[in-house]
């Protein structure tokens, strides 16, 4: 056995272990991306940085062997700062996008490519499952949203944006009409009561998102009918009550209270409502500006003040989303608002401390050049864009649906939330920005054939390699070219198949980064076929 | 294409061999053959090797000898090394590419004839700016001269003259004989043709004298060297010297035997006298000779010359003038005492620190390599100098071959190896031919091979040529070039003394620490130590170049100071500019300003201040060099060479790059100077190699010194005038209007006027310098 101390822990562990196995004993989180159990270390990425102490040296942990007396520092600001820099160094090469743009452009983050490849596996069941994660009220949306996240489609740039938003429409409207609408799983109680002022849309997904936290939920309602500004700003053309009405029923079959025509301040006072309950959401539309300071609330120019990312007034326990706190905006941000209090005040409810609301972490790949457009579309179906509202009188019938669905050019990573690299650049705050100075063009190789590559999010590991070079049946992979440029290659420029042959699965599942993985099978007949031009 | 004739695939591979580690001598000599490297004839090699597609693929796009297209028959090399970069390769680039009409991205003319390559240094320094078509150099170029060198080689190739060889004559008593440098910048300043020169004049008035190639003297500031060394009589040294001026200096110091040549002679001196009234058979420019004489006594005087005693004194090739010259002596020795012990302790307390960089005490190497466990051993020479600006090694394999091969059979006989290799760069071929012909007479001759001089031991040295890779001099990357891999460094340890070649214990050192075991054993340790300091002792070899008046190769004691290299050896800066500063270390090491002139050069004192020993380039500045230029040179060149392996050797150096072009290009973006610092620390601390660790020294050295130039830099602004997008160049009313800036302009961006001042479209304006340097009135100035 070996004795050595990682941060001043000693740890012993058996002869021929090394730094990164102590550290695992020791139930140290070292990042890895290249190293994986079971496989030769290469200590490429050096994402595993430790340092040796009392000298200046820092080695990568993955291929550092413990030996008696060694010393070594991991969990320190020095080392995590390295550990950073290998990461953004990684991602400034880094060609691709973890999550879509058009999620970043939905206020809501709704992850529209997920819910389009259930749409395609006709999986309308684990559609609506995708969309309400985010959307509390789709069917809604889908008939007042003005579609942010079409702006932000690729596609926009070549021959118009997916239908996001109409197809998300579809999938919910099929959601209502079988009769059995999708219910989330809730949490178990956590016999902690909210108390929500107002259904409007950030009030009612608030509602639905505290019930699936497991939290009690009372939604007071000054008027007669639950919907706030979606009863009051749309005609029943475009937005009809059944629609309201059912989307609104679902809510509160998830068990949340609902007490119309009870205003706050006039019925019930709201001292009284924070003594009654554990926390409280204000999420009543616009503002009366007198009455809210005189619940002891900060009030700024736009509404109710709170602190960035996190919801809270200067009370605590009271919360605020929405027009309560922005003066306008679209229903969409109002939704998103409501799940994103919801996550604030479940961490207020568990006691712990409050982290303010960030945006997911992604690599992102920026604006694409026109000479890129070619390699993403060919990842779609060559379809023209279908405009529900227009070209099919309001509805899509499940075959248009689909075909539409085939339209996007999945801009997301197939690796996504299940990549070493974006773990570990989201845990390590990671920017990818930072030392990005142009970036290499996006391609795919080998896009014909079985296993696809993106050398835009190979890291150079060289576990693929060391997997094919025991290949019986195949020419092997390599890496070609020197410095910078360095990329895996096939042998005499022939394809990806024929270089990794018979451990093609066993390639794509080492790759950390989805640099690699098989082509989804192409729908060659696609389409009804009046749609084709 | 027509059809490859592939036997020469399987001729080869029956000559090389088999084996893994056959695949890079297999790839240079089929691009010897097709000028490039055709795809069926590699995988002509995997069918007849054991070397894998993957193997082959790997290796042939990783060095950059490797050509994928055939290349034209002539390579044009620009040597990019640090010297040559400080005084205008890149103009010679261009105007290569633009006589030669290349279009962006392509290196090879129309017609096939020439292919323009940048090399990373030649080790020819002191020619700077140079370039090597062939086996032939040019030194000292400008924009200008570029076309004239180009219709001069191809004039060359046609007339391809043959070089006399010296017909051996029997000699009963020679009066003395004539030493010519033959290093391979001593040829590149026309010293091949100063010996053939010399063997005609012997040969044609029958002078008791005979002509001999030495090594190069490290004069080489002053090349051609021409020493006449009498028997009897001081000897003398004659200095730029020219083919036509031998005859002269010859007759002065050697007799004539034919009788009526000696008449001749005489009668026609005598002629002279009486017709011109003169009394002076000398060439008017070998007056100068004194001077010259005692320019290089200030040059040579301060040396300390152990490594390099025999250099320019020797036939390099000639073992029986070695073995004369105490030539095997120590290894002699050695064998007869068979104690490693015993040579270990010597080299132990003689303090000798391994020359090639880190500066690791060489006899505790030793001692770890004879301590590791298992019967098989290697010893490697690390000759892959690749530093620009270092050209130690280059000279002393060259100048030496014999005292390399003798301190490492010492070496090997003190591990306990009996098998070695020389890995050289194959931008050294001179070296590489030297070394192998060495090696060849050292075999014949019993000083190689089995039972050397019946002691039992036996030793197996071969050589292994580069391919051109920097990373390669990395000494785990070394070892896995030789075994046939792309040259990428792994983690140590396992260091080569536990794991090395084939994973057996391996001992390397680079060529001046080998050179100079057989000294310390002939003189021993103490005499060693005496020279140098603390904790540096003995001497150190050198390479003086850049802004300097003498510059060649030095060897001083460790320990003395930059300002006595600079001013005293080197004899200042030149041309009136003031001294700014000294890189030392190359792309490894930093700038040392002016103001730190005295600090020693040693180990510690130098890291101390941010540069480092290094393996022995010293490029000196003057106050026309750009430092952030500097930086970015560097940076470019490890960037470059960099293997691709570790995140921070890959994508750090690049990044580094990126923020000193913006820097450069007045790009910069708020807090580059800070993000580029930070990046620079985490490089350094990060990167998985020496030359990942050692990349950002450049900036460090100059952030720290010259940080103002950063600064202006950012603000649009470059102080030394070097940085082309951030100068403009003007011409003032001294212009006589001669129209020779017009005439030369490589772009038209001069409109023709005579007899009026000029003007510079500076839209079309490449900043190419052209039209400063034929300015005869001084009339063209940068802002």
């Amino acid at each position: 056995m070996v004795t050595m101390t990682i941060d001043g822990q000693p740890i012993q562990v058996p002869v021929g272990s090394t730094v990164l196995q102590a550290a695992r004993a020791l139930g140290i989180d070292v990042p890895t991306i290249c190293y994986l159990e079971g496989y030769q270390a290469s200590t490429s990425c050096l994402a595993c940085l430790v340092k040796l102490e009392g000298t200046d040296r820092a080695v990568p942990a993955c291929g550092t062997p413990a030996a008696d007396g060694m010393r070594v520092s991991s969990e320190t600001l020095d080392v995590h700062d390295l550990r950073r820099t290998a990461l953004e160094l990684i991602l400034s090469d880094h060609v691709g996008d973890c999550i879509a743009p058009c999620v970043f452009a939905c206020p809501a983050h709704m992850d529209a490519p997920q819910m389009l490849r259930e749409i395609r596996s006709d999986d309308l069941r684990q559609a609506i499952a995708t969309v309400k994660e985010d959307i509390a009220l789709p069917a809604i949306l889908g008939r007042v949203c003005p579609k942010p996240c079409e702006k932000g489609c690729r596609r926009q740039g070549a021959d118009g944006p997916v239908e996001i938003c109409d197809l998300k429409r579809y999938v919910a409207d099929r959601d209502l009409a079988s009769g059995d609408p999708y219910q989330p799983e809730c949490k178990p109680d956590t016999g902690r009561r909210v108390a929500v002022i107002g259904s409007g849309p950030a009030g009612l997904a608030a509602a639905f998102h505290l019930r699936r936290d497991g939290h009690a939920v009372t939604v007071y309602e000054a008027r007669e009918q639950p919907g706030g500004r979606l009863q009051a700003d749309y005609s029943t053309d475009i937005l009809p009550h059944e629609t309201l009405e059912a989307e609104v029923g679902v809510i509160f079959r998830l068990g949340a209270e609902l007490r119309t025509g009870t205003r706050i301040g006039q019925h019930v006072k709201f001292d009284d409502l924070r003594a009654q309950y554990d926390a409280v959401l204000v999420a009543c539309g616009v503002v009366d500006r007198d009455e809210v300071r005189s619940w002891g609330l900060t009030v700024g120019a736009r509404g109710i003040e709170s602190r960035v990312g996190t919801y809270q007034t200067n009370v605590e326990g009271v919360f605020v989303a929405g027009t309560a706190m922005r003066g306008k905006g679209l229903v969409v941000r109002s939704v998103a608002d409501g799940k994103e209090a919801t996550e604030v005040i479940s961490q207020y409810l568990a006691g712990q401390t409050i982290k303010p609301v960030q945006r997911a972490f992604s690599s992102r790949m920026g604006k694409i050049q026109a000479d890129e457009m070619p390699e993403f579309l060919s990842r779609a179906a060559d379809l023209p864009r279908v405009d529900a509202t227009r070209d099919v009188v309001g509805e899509f019938q499940a075959r248009e649906a689909t075909d539409q669905a085939h339209r996007c050019m999945s801009c997301d990573c197939v690796a996504h939330g299940n990549c070493r690299l974006e773990h570990y650049a989201a845990l390590y705050g990671a920017d990818p920005a930072k030392y990005q100075d142009g970036r290499r063009a996006f391609a795919v190789v080998n896009r014909a054939g079985s296993v696809q590559y993106e050398p835009g999010k190979c890291i150079n590991c060289e576990l693929c390699i060391q997997v094919a070079a025991r290949a019986k049946d195949a020419l092997g992979l390599t890496f070609v070219g020197r410095g910078f440029d360095v990329r895996i290659g096939v042998p005499f420029n022939r394809t990806i198949d024929e270089g990794v042959g018979s451990l093609a699965a066993e390639c794509v599942a080492v790759c950390p980064t989805g640099a690699l993985y098989f082509s989804t099978p192409r729908l060659v007949q696609l389409g009804t076929p009046q749609n084709r031009r | 294409m027509p059809d490859l004739d592939l036997t020469f695939v399987d001729r080869v591979v029956a000559e090389v061999g088999d084996g893994a580690d056959a695949v890079i001598p297999i790839l240079q000599r089929l691009q010897d053959h097709y000028r490039y490297l055709p795809q069926p004839a590699l995988r002509r090699v995997c069918e007849l090797t054991q070397i894998t597609p993957a193997a082959i693929t790997g290796v042939s796009g990783f060095y950059t000898q490797f050509r994928h297209h055939p290349v034209g028959q002539h390579v044009f090399q620009v040597c990019v090394g640090t010297a040559c970069h400080v005084q205008g390769a890149e103009l010679v680039r261009e105007a290569a590419a633009t006589e030669l009409r290349l279009g962006e991205g392509e290196d090879t003319d129309s017609d096939g004839l020439f292919t323009v390559q940048t090399v990373a240094c030649l080790g020819c320094c002191t020619l700077a700016p140079m370039v090597q078509i062939g086996d032939t150099a040019y030194g000292h170029l400008t924009r200008a001269k570029v076309p004239d060198v180009l219709r001069d080689y191809l004039a060359r190739k046609d007339s391809q003259t043959h070089t006399p060889t010296a017909v051996p004559r029997a000699r009963t008593r020679l009066d003395g004989e004539v030493r010519v440098g033959l290093g391979s910048c001593c040829i590149a300043q026309g010293a091949d043709k100063v010996f053939a020169a010399v063997e005609h004049v012997l040969a044609d008035n029958n002078l008791s004298a005979c002509a001999k190639r030495v090594g190069c003297a490290g004069v080489c500031y002053d090349e051609p060297l021409l020493e006449v060394v009498p028997v009897h009589g001081p000897s003398r040294l004659y200095t730029h010297v020219q083919p036509e001026d031998v005859e002269a200096i010859l007759l002065r110091h050697f007799q004539p035997r034919n009788v009526l040549r000696r008449l001749g002679h005489v009668g026609r001196h005598w002629l002279d006298q009486l017709l011109n009234g003169v009394d002076d058979a000398d060439p008017p420019d070998l007056h100068a000779d004194a001077s010259c004489a005692e320019d290089v006594c200030a040059f040579l005087e301060p040396q300390r010359r152990l490594s390099t005693e025999h250099c320019g004194k020797i036939n390099p090739t000639d073992l029986d003038e070695y073995l004369r010259t105490d030539g095997f002596v120590a290894l002699r020795r050695c064998l007869e005492s068979n104690d490693p012990a015993h040579i270990i302790a010597q080299i132990t307390s003689s303090g000798l620190r391994g020359r090639g960089g880190a500066g690791f005490p060489t006899g505790i190497k030793w001692q770890k390599v004879r301590e590791a466990a298992g019967d098989v051993r290697y010893v490697i020479c690390n000759g892959d100098e690749g530093d620009p600006g270092a050209f130690m090694d280059r000279m002393i394999l060259e100048s030496v071959p014999y005292q390399v091969i003798e301190g490492m059979a010492i070496a090997a006989l003190a591990v306990g190896a009996r098998e070695g290799f020389f890995y050289i760069r194959a931008e050294y071929p001179l070296a590489v031919r030297r070394i192998r012909e060495a090696l060849d007479v050292c075999r014949q001759r019993g000083w190689l091979g089995d039972n050397i001089l019946g002691s039992g031991f036996s030793l197996q040295l071969s050589v292994r040529e580069g391919a051109g890779a920097f990373v390669c001099g990395e000494e785990t990357a070394l070892i896995a070039s030789i075994e046939g891999r792309r040259g990428m460094p792994h983690l140590r340890p396992p260091y080569p003394a536990e794991s090395g070649l084939w994973e057996k214990p391996t001992l390397i050192n680079n060529v001046e620490t080998f050179a100079l075991v057989p000294w310390i054993i002939r003189h021993g340790p103490t005499a060693f130590a005496a020279y140098g300091t603390e904790k540096g002792k003995g001497t150190k070899v050198f390479a003086l170049a850049g802004k300097v008046a003498r510059g060649g190769l030095i060897e001083v004691p460790v320990g003395v100071t930059i300002r006595h290299v600079v001013e005293q050896i080197g004899g200042g800066v030149v041309g009136g500019r003031r001294f700014k500063a000294v890189q030392i270390g190359g792309p490894s090491g930093g700038c040392v300003p002016a103001e730190l002139a005295d600090t020693p050069i040693d180990y510690e004192p130098l890291a101390r201040i941010g540069a480092i020993m290094g393996s022995g380039g010293m490029v000196v500045l003057d106050d026309s060099d750009c430092m952030v230029d500097i930086a970015r040179y560097f940076l470019r060149f490890t960037q470059d060479q960099s293997c691709g392996k570790c995140t921070f050797g890959r994508v750090g150096t690049r990044r580094m790059l990126d923020i000193l072009d913006r820097i450069c290009s007045g790009q910069a973006q708020s807090g580059d100077l800070e993000r580029l610092e930070q990046l620079s620390r985490h490089v350094c601390a990060g990167s998985l190699c020496g030359l990942g660790k050692t990349a950002p020294n450049p900036i460090l050295s100059t952030l720290r010194y010259f940080r103002d130039e950063y600064e202006a830099h950012v603000q649009g602004r470059c102080p030394a005038g070097k940085c082309k997008e951030l100068i403009a160049y003007k011409i003032n009313d001294r212009c006589i209007g001669c129209t020779l800036c017009a005439q030369h302009c490589p772009v038209d961006a001069i409109p023709l006027t005579p007899y009026e001042r000029h003007v510079i479209n500076l839209d079309l304006c490449t900043r190419c310098d052209t039209c400063r340097q034929v300015c005869p009135v001084d009339a063209v100035y940068i802002e």
